[in-house]
């Protein structure tokens, strides 16, 4: 069963429970925190931050990320003519690198996200386990997408010879940070627990049929006596 | 329905799908999972306050170096260009970026060194009681920018500029990169060792033992 439907909530900090007690804010006893039964707003505030990325996306990808400048000719470019150059120089594998940290993962947090708020908010019959999977796989490789933007500070202090040779950053630049660290605080405001109180049932069901309740060793048993088993 | 459950001190909730169980009894260096969504929940490491002390000492004293010390150099038709962590930052200020110069500066250095701090005040205030309210705040604050710190990317990052520049100039490795990957290695593996869950539980017990530490 659900710790909110036994009355308890869990601290989102520490983790410690604590009955709920309506209509108080409470705080947690041990850390001090406030203590919500989900995170307050989740589905709205995450919409309004992805929405902003999806804007910000745009630039991100269309504007110049930096100009090189060598030999007095300079040659703005882009995210994806970044990753160009590389395949064209036949380095496949660090092209490879760059083209899924900066554009495929900030692709797939943006649509990754929403189908999240989508299948929450629509009830949507989907797996709750491999939802929670993609949820931990974007929260995770989130902040890998920054890997471009650290490349050009390395670049831009570098590459600093005067007339000869010379890397600026562009505004493309921004942009994409502003869309990593949006699409970043997204996962952050997204509540996970939303995932499985929406299924709830049928997972139950299905663990209850076949699957070990073991985790990896000596795990927590449900607490069997809170509950009639017809509840699950 | 309440009346059945065992006390709060005997259950634990699962953070990321709400499940409710028995707390589970976890020896040394075990770990107890959610069954449903596979999250862990609690992490038993031996002698935990004194191996992430000594492994927060170690990032802190290779902090310095790794940020400060050339990470690569570059020749290019006999001039000479060395970067570290904080040239790139001011290198990005210099460019009339400030924006992205700052997000730089948070996440590879201020946020990696606040969490450090963060982590060596928690691991020392743990034993003294009086400590222990502003312990757990910092602990809390040390949770938020967690994932903030992106060491490891940055790692990434000097990978990826160096292929770049290989065929344009002249590059030599410096003595900062390897501080470098020695301060994102100490921070890693003191991330595994400090449990969360074990520094909880150390920083709300009375003060008649301190031996779960």
């Amino acid at each position: 069963m659900r710790a909110l439907d036994a009355g308890i909530i869990v601290c989102s900090e520490c983790h410690k429970l604590e009955y709920l007690r309506q209509g108080e804010v409470q705080h947690c006893t041990r850390c001090g925190a406030r203590l919500h039964a989900r995170r307050p707003d989740s589905i709205a505030r995450t919409w309004a931050l992805l929405v902003t990325a999806a804007i910000l996306y745009i630039p991100a990808n269309v504007l110049p990320i930096m100009t090189v400048n060598f030999l007095g000719k300079g040659a703005p470019s882009t995210i994806m003519a970044g990753v160009l150059e590389l395949v064209h120089a036949g380095m496949v594998p660090i092209a490879l690198v760059v083209f899924v940290a900066s554009i495929l993962v900030p692709t797939f947090k943006l649509v990754g996200i929403a189908l999240l708020l989508y299948s929450v908010q629509r009830h949507q019959p989907m797996s709750a386990r491999q939802r929670i999977l993609m949820y931990r796989f974007i929260e995770w490789i989130g902040r890998w997408s920054m890997l471009d933007i650290f490349v050009i500070a390395i670049l831009v202090a570098l590459v600093n010879f005067g007339n000869l040779a010379s890397i600026e950053p562009n505004l493309g630049a921004a942009a994409f940070s502003c869309v990593v660290i949006l699409t970043m605080l997204a996962a952050v405001t997204f509540d996970p627990r939303l995932i499985w109180d929406n299924t709830f049932g049928e997972e139950e069901i299905e663990r209850e049929e076949g699957e070990p309740v073991s985790g990896d060793n000596d795990t927590g048993r449900e607490s069997e006596a809170s509950a009639p088993p017809s509840n699950y | 329905m309440t009346q059945s459950l065992p006390p709060l001190e005997e259950l634990i909730a699962c953070h990321e799908c709400d499940l409710l169980m028995r707390h589970p009894r976890v020896g040394l260096e075990q770990k107890a999972c959610c069954p449903r969504c596979g999250f862990e929940l609690v992490t038993h490491r031996s002698h935990m306050r004194r191996r992430s002390l000594a492994l927060v000492l170690t990032a802190l004293i290779l902090f310095v170096p790794a940020n400060f010390l050339p990470i690569i150099s570059l020749n290019l038709l006999g001039q000479n260009a060395v970067d570290t962590v904080w040239s790139g930052v001011l290198g990005l200020y210099n460019a009339g970026m400030e924006g992205i110069a700052l997000v730089v500066l948070l996440c590879s250095m201020l946020v990696p060194l606040m969490k450090l701090l963060c982590q060596l005040f928690v691991l020392l205030a743990m034993p003294y009681a009086e400590l222990r309210p502003a312990a757990c705040y910092w602990y809390r604050v040390y949770h938020h920018m967690r994932e903030w710190g992106m060491l490891e990317v940055y790692l990434f990052g000097i990978l990826v500029s160096a292929v770049k520049l290989l065929d344009m100039a002249e590059l030599h490795l410096g003595v900062g990169l390897g501080c470098f990957v020695a301060l994102m290695l100490t921070q890693v593996w003191l991330e595994v060792t400090m449990s969360p869950h074990q520094v909880w539980d150390a920083l709300s017990e009375k003060e008649d033992g301190h031996a779960r530490t």
